[in-house]
C-alpha cells in the first residue's frame, strides 16, 4: 500500500463555540488531481490552512507524504506549495524580487533561483511587469505570481485555494497546462474552486465538505454512481445506471449540499419573495 | 518548464536548507521593501520639486527635535552613571538602569501601534516557509531591532558603561558585560510584550481598551508634576512619584535593574557579583522563554482571533440588513411622509450610516473626550489666568484631532465608496451628509470645551473675546471643511477603523499630509497674532473685524466647492479606485 500524499484523521477545528471543520477523514493518493468542493463557509479554506500548517487543528491528525504535521512542519512545508486564499504576497516587492526571495527561503541555490524566476515570469506572462511593484498588479496578475511562487521549488503536493478566480481565459489555460504537467510528473494537486466545470474537467477525485463535515469523497465515477457519500457505498441501485454517466458534477454537488441538516431538499423560495425584481 | 518537475533541485530535507541562506533572504527582503517604499510612485515635474521641497522642510523642522530627544537620554545616562561612581553615590545606578528600562519599554510599546500603522511587513507571515522553529525565533527576535527604542536604549546603556568606566577603570569591563546582557534582557522583554500584545490586539475590544489605557497613561504623565515639589526645595515634601520610587527601591533590588547595578558595583566581591549576574541572566532567559512559547504557538498555526465566535458575522449581517432598512432602502423608497423632513432622503440615509459608524467607534469617542481632560489639566497651569488666550487655545486644542478627520472623509468607506459612485444619487449629498456629521461632532466638542473653560476660568471672559472666538471658530471650521473636502476627493486614503495595520500612504499622500498640517495648524494658530495685536493696540474688537470677513469668505468658498463637488469627484474616480477600492 503506497503512502498517501494527504491523510487526515478526525481533523477538527473549532473557533470558540463554532466548529468550522468536524471529524474530516481525507485521503488523497499521490499523483491525484483532487478537487475539494463545498458551499461558501463550508470549511474549505480552514481545511487547506490546516493541511498547509498555517492553522493548528483543534484535534485530529494530518500526515502529508507520510510526515506528521505536528512532528515536522518544516519538512512538510518544504515539500508542498501553497496558493492561499489571500495569496500572501509582499506588495512592496517586484515580481522578480518576490520569486527570488521565495526561492532562497526554500533553499534553492542562487543560479537555480534566478533561472526558475526567469522561466516562471515568462511562463506566466509577467516578464514585462517584473519591475513593477506587486501592489500595483491586477488581481489576476497577483494570482499568477502567487502560483509561480508556489511552484518555484518544485513541490510534490500543491495546494491551491481558488486558483482560477480572477484569471483571464488565456492565463487559465496556461495554468491548467502547467498543473496537468505537474500531475504527469507525479505531483499531487489539491484545489478548491467554485467553478465546478473546471473541477470536473481537471480533477480525477473529488471531496465535498458541507457545514464542516465531509459528505462525499471519491472518484468522479464513484460520485456519479451515487457512491462515495458519508456512510454510503457506491452501488448500482444508488442511481439510475442509464443517467449516471451523464450527471454533471454540478448536479451531484447540488444534490448533496442542496439539503438541510435533516437531508430534506432545501426549500425553494416562494414565488412572492423578491417579486419586485424585473 | 523542464525545471518545474516535482522535487528537482531542492534540498533533500528541511534541515539541509542553510540557516544563513534563509536569514540573508529575510534581511534582503526587508531591505528591498525599505528601498521600494522610498521610491514608489514618484511624482514628476513641478509636483516632484514641490514634494521634495516639502520633504526637506519637514526634515529640517523635525530632525533637530528628534536629535535632541535621542541625544538627551544618551548623554544624560553617561553623565549620570559617571557621577554616581565618581561622586560616591553608587546606589544611583539602580534608578538609572530602572529609568532606562522604563523609557525603553514605554517608547517600544507606544511604537507598536505606530509600527503597525506604517509597516509593510508582517513577520508572522514567514511561518509559511520551511523554517525550523529555532530560525523562526531568531528571525522574529532580529526583525525590528532597528527601532528608535532599541537604538536609544542600547546607546544609553553603552553611554552608562562608558561613564562608569571613566569614573572607575576597574569597573569598565564588568559594566560593559553586564549592561550588554541588560540590553539583551530589555530586548527580550520588549519582544515578549510585543508578541503577547499582538495576540491581544487581534481582538477589537482589547484594541479599544488599549487605546484608552495609553491615552490615560499619557494624561497621567501630566500629574507627575515635578515643578510643584522640587527635589531640592528645602522644607518641601517630595512628590508622590519620588515617594513611590523611594518606597519601591527595596523591591528593585530583586528585579533586573537591581541585578545589573549590583553585578557591577560588587565587582570587588566576585561571588556576590556572579550571583547578581546569574539573576540578570535568569531574568533574561525567562523573558526569552515566554517570548518563545508565544511564538511557538504562532509557528504551529495559531488563529489570533479564535476567541471570537464565528457567529459574529451572522449578527453583523442581521445588523447590516437592519441598517439597510433603516437607511438607504427606507430613505429612498419610502413614500413621502407628511410634513417636511429635516434632510433630503439621501442626506438622511448617509447621515444615519455615519452615525452608526461613529456609535461603534469607541476610539473616536475617546479621542473626543481626551482633549477635554487636557483642558482641565491646562487650567492648573499659568495659561488659565489669561482667558483671552485660554478660550481660543482650549478650543483650538479640542478641535485639532476632529478637524484632521475632515481631510479624509471617504477613507473609512474603503470599497464601499463604489456604492456612492454607482448609485443614482448626487455625490454632493454624500459630502454634505459626511460634513454634517463632522460638523455636529466639531460643534459638540467646541461647545464642551467652551463650557469647561467657562467653568474653570479664573476671570470673566470679555464679550469681545467670546465674539472673536466664535467668528474665528466659524472661519476655522469652514476653511478646514473646504480644504478638507478637496483633499478628501483628490487624495483619499483607505482607513479601516479599529484595525492596526493600515495601508501606507503614497508620497503624494505624505506631501498632502504636510499641506494639511500647514492649513490646519495655520488656521488654528491664526488667533495668536490677532490676539497679540488686539492687546498691543488695545483694540478689543480687532479679532471680530478680522475673523468676521474671513469666516464669510471661508463659508463662501465652501459653498462654491459644494456646487462643484460633483464634477470634482467624477474627475477623480480613478483616484478613488486606486486608493480605496484596491483589496
Amino acid at each position: 500500500m503506497t503512502t498517501p500524499a494527504i491523510d487526515t484523521t478526525a481533523l477538527t477545528r473549532r473557533f470558540g463555540d463554532f466548529t468550522a471543520v468536524q471529524n474530516v477523514n481525507l485521503r488523497v493518493d499521490g499523483g491525484q488531481f483532487f478537487g475539494f468542493l463545498g458551499p461558501n463557509g463550508a470549511g474549505k479554506s480552514t481545511t487547506i490552512r490546516m493541511l498547509t500548517g498555517l492553522l493548528a487543528p483543534s484535534s485530529g491528525s494530518i500526515r502529508i507524504l507520510g510526515e506528521d504535521m505536528k512532528d515536522n512542519p518544516a519538512e512538510i512545508k518544504r515539500q508542498i506549495g501553497v496558493v492561499p486564499e489571500g495569496m500572501a504576497l509582499f506588495g512592496r516587492l517586484t515580481a522578480d524580487e518576490y520569486l527570488r526571495f521565495v526561492g532562497q527561503m526554500y533553499g534553492l541555490d542562487r543560479a537555480t533561483t534566478l533561472q526558475r524566476t526567469k522561466e516562471l515570469l515568462e511562463f506566466m506572462q509577467l516578464a514585462d511587469e517584473q519591475k513593477k511593484l506587486i501592489t500595483d498588479f491586477s488581481h489576476g496578475m497577483q494570482k499568477k505570481l502567487a502560483l509561480a511562487a508556489a511552484v518555484i521549488h518544485g513541490p510534490k503536493v500543491l495546494f491551491l485555494d481558488e486558483p482560477f478566480e480572477g484569471v483571464d481565459a488565456v492565463a487559465a489555460g496556461t495554468l491548467k497546462a502547467m498543473l496537468q504537467r505537474m500531475i504527469a510528473r507525479g505531483a499531487t494537486v489539491f484545489l478548491t474552486s467554485h467553478v465546478l466545470e473546471i473541477v470536473e474537467r481537471l480533477c480525477t477525485h473529488v471531496a465535498i465538505i458541507h457545514r464542516g463535515q465531509l459528505v462525499a469523497q471519491g472518484s468522479l465515477e464513484e460520485l456519479r454512481a451515487g457512491g462515495g457519500r458519508a456512510g454510503q457505498k457506491a452501488s448500482a441501485e444508488a442511481a439510475e445506471p442509464a443517467n449516471a454517466k451523464h450527471r454533471s458534477l454540478e448536479d451531484i454537488f447540488l444534490e448533496i449540499v442542496g439539503t438541510d441538516r435533516e437531508g430534506n431538499p432545501a426549500a425553494t423560495p416562494p414565488e412572492q419573495e423578491l417579486s419586485w425584481l424585473s | 518548464m523542464a525545471e518545474l518537475a516535482a522535487g528537482m533541485n531542492v534540498p533533500a530535507n528541511a534541515r539541509d536548507i542553510p540557516a544563513r541562506t534563509q536569514l540573508l533572504a529575510v534581511a534582503w527582503l526587508r531591505w528591498r521593501i525599505f528601498v521600494n517604499s522610498m521610491f514608489r510612485r514618484r511624482p514628476t515635474g513641478t509636483r516632484q520639486a514641490l514634494g521634495l521641497a516639502f520633504a526637506i522642510l519637514l526634515r529640517l523642522i523635525v530632525w533637530p527635535f528628534l536629535a535632541l530627544t535621542v541625544v538627551g537620554p544618551i548623554v544624560g545616562s553617561g553623565f549620570f552613571a559617571w557621577m554616581a561612581i565618581a561622586e560616591k553615590h553608587p546606589q544611583g545606578l539602580l534608578p538609572l538602569f530602572a529609568g532606562i528600562a522604563l523609557l525603553w519599554q514605554f517608547v517600544a510599546i507606544n511604537g507598536l501601534s505606530v509600527a503597525a500603522t506604517v509597516s509593510n511587513f508582517d513577520p508572522s507571515s514567514l511561518a509559511r516557509f520551511p523554517l525550523r522553529f529555532g530560525r523562526y525565533l531568531v528571525l522574529r527576535t532580529l526583525i525590528g531591532l532597528l527601532t528608535p527604542s532599541t537604538i536609544v536604549g542600547c546607546l544609553a546603556l553603552l553611554a552608562a558603561a562608558v561613564g562608569i568606566g571613566l569614573a572607575s577603570l576597574k569597573l569598565a569591563l564588568p559594566a560593559l558585560v553586564v549592561l550588554a546582557v541588560y540590553a539583551l534582557m530589555n530586548i527580550f522583554f520588549t519582544r515578549m510584550i510585543g508578541a503577547w500584545m499582538e495576540r491581544w490586539l487581534a481582538n477589537r475590544r482589547f484594541r479599544e481598551i488599549f487605546g484608552v489605557l495609553m491615552a490615560l497613561i499619557a494624561i497621567g504623565f501630566q500629574f507627575l508634576n515635578f515643578q510643584r515639589a522640587p527635589v531640592h526645595a528645602p522644607g518641601t515634601a517630595n512628590s508622590w512619584l519620588l515617594n513611590f520610587l523611594h518606597g519601591s527601591s527595596p523591591y528593585l533590588h530583586w528585579l533586573p535593574p537591581g541585578f545589573a547595578a549590583h553585578a557591577i558595583l560588587r565587582a570587588a566581591h566576585p561571588v556576590e557579583a556572579l550571583a547578581q549576574f546569574v539573576g540578570l541572566l535568569a531574568s533574561t532567559a525567562l523573558f526569552a522563554a515566554i517570548f518563545a512559547i508565544r511564538l511557538h504557538k504562532q509557528f504551529l498555526g495559531e488563529h489570533l482571533s479564535e476567541g471570537v465566535s464565528r457567529r459574529a458575522p451572522a449578527r453583523s449581517v442581521a445588523r447590516g440588513r437592519a441598517l439597510a432598512k433603516e437607511t438607504g432602502a427606507i430613505a429612498m423608497a419610502a413614500p413621502a411622509q407628511p410634513g417636511r423632513p429635516a434632510f433630503p432622503p439621501i442626506v438622511a440615509a448617509c447621515l444615519r450610516k455615519e452615525w452608526l459608524n461613529l456609535r461603534g467607534n469607541v476610539s473616536q469617542l475617546v479621542g473626543m473626550l481626551t482633549p477635554l481632560i487636557f483642558i482641565v489639566i491646562l487650567n492648573r497651569a499659568v495659561f488659565a489666568r489669561h482667558s483671552t488666550y485660554f478660550l481660543p487655545g482650549a478650543i483650538a486644542y479640542a478641535l485639532m484631532g476632529i478637524l484632521a478627520g475632515l481631510y479624509n472623509v471617504f477613507g473609512a468607506d474603503g470599497l464601499g465608496v463604489q456604492v456612492y459612485l454607482l448609485a443614482p444619487i448626487r455625490l454632493r449629498d454624500v459630502i454634505v451628509a459626511k460634513n454634517l456629521m463632522s460638523l455636529a461632532m466639531i460643534v459638540t466638542e467646541a461647545a464642551l470645551a467652551w463650557a469647561v473653560v467657562t467653568v474653570l476660568a479664573r476671570s470673566p471672559i470679555p464679550l469681545s473675546t467670546q465674539i472673536s472666538t466664535v467668528l474665528w471658530t466659524v472661519f476655522v471650521i469652514a476653511a478646514n471643511l473646504a480644504v478638507g473636502t478637496v483633499r478628501s476627493i483628490q487624495a483619499p486614503r483607505k482607513f479601516v477603523p479599529g484595525q492596526a495595520q493600515q495601508r501606507r500612504g503614497t508620497p503624494t499622500n505624505r506631501t498632502s499630509g504636510l499641506l494639511i498640517m500647514l492649513v490646519l495648524l495655520g488656521s488654528l494658530v491664526l488667533q495668536v497674532p490677532v490676539t497679540i495685536l488686539s492687546r498691543t493696540f488695545q483694540e478689543q474688537w480687532l479679532g471680530a473685524w478680522i475673523f468676521g470677513p474671513l469666516a464669510a469668505a471661508a463659508i463662501l468658498a465652501y459653498a462654491v466647492l459644494l456646487r462643484n463637488a460633483e464634477q470634482l469627484i467624477l474627475a477623480h474616480r480613478d483616484v478613488f479606485a486606486e486608493e480605496l477600492c484596491k483589496v
